[in-house]
């Protein structure tokens, strides 16, 4: 009887204890420096890119009035330089490709709140459907340049978010097993490995499985996927849109939200599931009663198809008369 | 709940602790709430339905088995051997067989509604087009409840097993409760028979920590293959196969890709069910027994899900003759047996034609003489039926009938060098993350110890070599679940079915 306990305890102090190897060969291995993460709670130490602070001196030499901020959305539709001229402000855009909700807050942190601005008046996010509350999950190292040495807030929120009930037991495994420091090297090593070549990743990355290779979705499919998730009520506490307009009302910057229009058809506005459609109108209700502005571009009839380049991106032509309209538009927020 | 979730992890450590200081009936009832808690954890409205399958085939059972009228045969020796039903007197069998029809009929209605109903609206619909008449499509916006597939296969074998004498009914609503909605395996198997799992419920259980040991190694093992193996190829696969117009190598590296994450993905939810079953005292039996080392397609069937493969071949193909009614029945009966085979996986029409596929393959290998089938050697024969096998993959995987039309007609001739490179990229990279799978399950098949799950648990004497062979195996999935579980977190593939 003894044996087969001693034989049970063997097996689990072989589960638990020999991954602790790890620690051992992460140490042995050279790589490069390693820093405490700004999110302590979702991961190990690891190496980061720094602080862009020339970016932070950027802004700060021109001290706009309005920042525009948010990913390829943003950037595709709004040319601050054009967008300066028509409302006779300064305008700047702090435009990052396929960046999260997480990138927008910290850069509106970071670069714009608590960058020593005295003149800035407003800042315009650009968003898709139910990005504001929904897109929390982010990838190691992809908040990097626009991250302090501590985001507690950002932290708290993803702790929360991405490990639920048990965030102590996942830190204290990523503290014990130091497993996130092994995969940093482990996982490409692996990916690698078969390729021979680091041409031929790049060529399967952006040829073979480039967007235009996809099959389209099925609009049915897609709204099936997502009404799941919208639920603004439940969404909206668990997401950064709180903080950013804490933030903003702190720093007496006011806020506009900008609802952006999918790619259209040639009939006309994009379908939209009705709890899409609900969860729009709570998130507008939900704005507006905290002080922000709000604009939703579905269904404008001015964003034809003709507009569209891919996706849900504009043609440079388009870019050109969507940032014209919209200073005609919201001249009011310009004020 | 799901296996791979801290929250099953502390569901389980909790369930066990209280349920081995309580007796057998009160560990009955445990198992009962936590597996309806188990059940209902992310859909709350799911376990209504357990609960009506349950109760609608105890109730059926039960009146099944009622006092037969004076002057006939008992209850206990209500036959044994016959396909159909103990000889009783007309009315009395009359009775047995209008219960056996409402466990039957509410068992596939329940199924039948949740799964099937919005493939034949759509079907009718599109039929009505097609003739020029307007059927409106109507959708149910009805999320498909996990497991429904199993268990309602499950329960229903228990009326089935009563109506022939092959079992008692029960007159304990718990213990059938436990039997049905037993939480290691309801959602994706295996599929337990009455006569196998009702006596392990009723009878007293006591802790093995033998058991419990072998146990931890299946769950571990269970894990790996999931995590690191079927997530990370099955990354490979999605990528392919949301592809409009994939190169010839591309695709066939996507569906190795596909081979691979399913049977690792199933056979991990297995393992992790066995393991979790034996930390309870419980035996589930082994669904999946080397099906890629298998020679041919009878034998790849008794490799592969082996539950759910018993179960058609004792409740369709052996009532509607198997062979004993000549060849030509014979190979009509194997149809008909894996064309619903393939309908029980999914409301879709690949799945009929992947069903379609191995029968046909069964039939032919039954026209095969026997000196044939030995010919080429066993790598070839292994190579061939894994080729074979393949295919069926892509059928099973492609659920669009155009999509699928123009990739069995892909040539290897048309493909580009970038092509054949990525694919052949494609293919190592699952090869990579297939090897543990390979070599544990040739190091089996060639007779190697076992080192994954249970032997000898029982033996009086702890073989040390084993057990540390064992413990390193573990710390080392443990490390390699740590460091390359795939990002991806994917849901076990059978949770759809």
């Amino acid at each position: 009887m003894t044996g087969r306990v001693l034989s049970l305890a063997a097996i689990l102090a072989g589960t638990l204890f020999l991954p602790l190897g790890l620690r051992a060969i992460n140490g042995a291995l050279p790589g490069a420096a390693v820093r405490d993460s700004y999110l302590p709670s979702v991961e190990t130490p690891r190496p980061r890119e720094p602080f862009d602070r020339e970016a932070a001196n950027a802004v700060r030499e021109v001290q706009p009035q309005f920042v525009v901020i948010g990913d390829s959305m943003a950037g595709i539709r709004i040319d601050p330089l054009q967008l300066s001229r028509l409302t006779r402000t300064r305008v700047i855009g702090l435009y990052q490709q396929g960046s999260p909700v997480a990138y927008w807050y910290l850069a509106f942190k970071n670069l714009v709140v608590n960058n020593d601005l005295e003149s800035v008046r407003g800042a315009i996010f650009f968003f898709r459907d139910d990005q504001l509350t929904t897109q929390v999950q982010v990838a190691p190292g992809s908040l990097d340049r626009v991250a302090l040495d501590r985001e507690p807030e950002l932290d708290r929120l993803l702790a929360a978010e991405r490990l639920g009930a048990f965030s102590g037991v996942h830190r204290a495994a990523r503290v014990a097993y130091q497993f996130d420091r092994t995969r940093l090297w482990l996982e490409p090593l692996i990916n690698r490995a078969p390729a021979g070549s680091p041409e031929l990743l790049q060529a399967i990355n952006t040829e073979v499985f480039a967007l235009d290779k996809l099959r389209k979705f099925e609009a049915a499919d897609l709204a099936a996927a997502t009404d799941a998730a919208l639920d603004l009520p439940a969404s909206v506490e668990r997401s950064l849109l709180p903080e950013i307009i804490r933030l903003a009302a702190q720093a007496n910057i006011r806020t506009a939200f900008i609802r952006v229009q999918r790619r259209p058809t040639a009939d006309g506005p994009p379908p939209q599931s009705a709890a899409l459609k609900k969860y729009a109108d709570d998130l507008k209700i939900y704005l507006i009663a905290h002080g922000a502005y709000y604009a939703d571009d579905w269904g404008d009839p001015d964003e034809p198809l003709s507009l569209y380049a891919d996706g849900d991106h504009l043609t440079a032509d388009g870019r050109v008369r969507y940032t014209q309209r919209f200073a005609e538009k919201h001249a009011q927020f310009f004020q | 709940m799901i296996f791979h979730s801290l929250d099953f992890i502390a569901f389980f450590l909790v369930t066990l602790a209280a349920y081995w200081a309580l007796p057998l009936r009160a560990q009955n009832v445990l198992l009962v709430v936590a597996s309806y808690l188990f059940y209902g954890w992310v859909h709350p409205w799911w376990p209504v339905l357990l609960f009506a399958t349950t109760f609608v085939d105890y109730w059926s059972a039960r009146r099944m088995t009622e006092g037969p009228p004076k002057g006939g045969p008992s209850q206990e020796n209500t036959g044994t051997d016959s396909r159909e039903g103990p000889a009783l007197a007309g009315p009395q069998q009359s009775r047995r067989k209008a219960w056996l029809w409402i466990s039957i009929v509410s068992n596939l209605g329940l199924l039948g509604f949740y799964k099937y109903f919005g493939f034949f609206a759509g079907n009718i619909a599109a039929a009505g087009a097609a003739l020029g008449w307007h059927v409106p499509d109507v959708t149910l916006r009805v999320l498909l409840p996990a497991g429904i597939s199993f268990y309602t296969f499950q329960s229903m074998s228990y009326t089935i097993d009563v109506y022939r004498g092959h079992a008692p009914a029960r007159t304990r609503f718990i213990d059938i409760a436990a039997f049905v909605s037993f939480f290691p395996h309801l959602v994706a198997g295996p599929i337990m028979r009455a006569t196998n799992l009702l006596p392990q419920v009723e009878r007293p259980r006591q802790f093995s920590a033998a058991a419990a040991r072998d146990a931890t190694v299946l769950i571990v093992w269970g894990f790996f293959k999931k995590l690191v193996i079927a997530d990370n190829v099955g990354v490979i696969a999605n990528k392919v196969f949301a592809l409009e117009s994939p190169d010839f190598f591309v695709l066939w590296a996507g569906v190795f890709a596909f081979a691979i994450q399913i049977y690792a993905d199933f056979s991990a939810y297995t393992d992790i069910a066995r393991g979790v079953a034996k930390w309870y005292g419980f035996d589930l039996i082994r669904n999946f027994d080397h099906p890629y080392l298998a020679t041919g397609p009878v034998d790849f069937w008794r490799r592969w899900n082996i539950s759910l493969s018993t179960w058609f071949r004792d409740y369709v193909y052996i009532p509607l003759g198997g062979s004993r009614r000549g060849p030509w029945r014979n190979a009509a009966n194997i149809m008909i047996t894996f064309l619903v085979s393939g309908f029980w996986h999914g409301a879709s029409w690949n799945y009929v034609i992947w069903g379609a596929y191995h029968g046909l393959l069964l039939v032919i290998a039954r026209l095969v003489p026997r000196s044939a089938k030995r010919e080429g050697g066993w790598l070839f024969r292994v190579a061939g039926m894994f080729a074979l096998t393949s295919v069926g993959w892509l059928i099973f995987r492609e659920t669009e009938l155009n999509q699928l039309w123009r990739e069995l007609r892909l040539s290897p001739v048309a493909s580009t060098a970038l092509g054949r490179d990525s694919g052949l990229y494609l293919f190592l990279l699952a090869g990579l993350y297939s090897v543990p799978l390979w070599v544990h399950d040739l190091w089996a098949e060639f007779g190697g110890p076992s080192l994954v799950g249970a032997v000898d648990a029982e033996e009086a004497e702890v073989h040390w070599p084993r057990v540390a062979m064992q413990a390193v195996m573990c710390g080392l999935m443990m490390a390699a679940l740590l460091t390359l579980r795939s990002s991806s977190s994917l849901n076990f593939i059978y949770f759809a079915f």
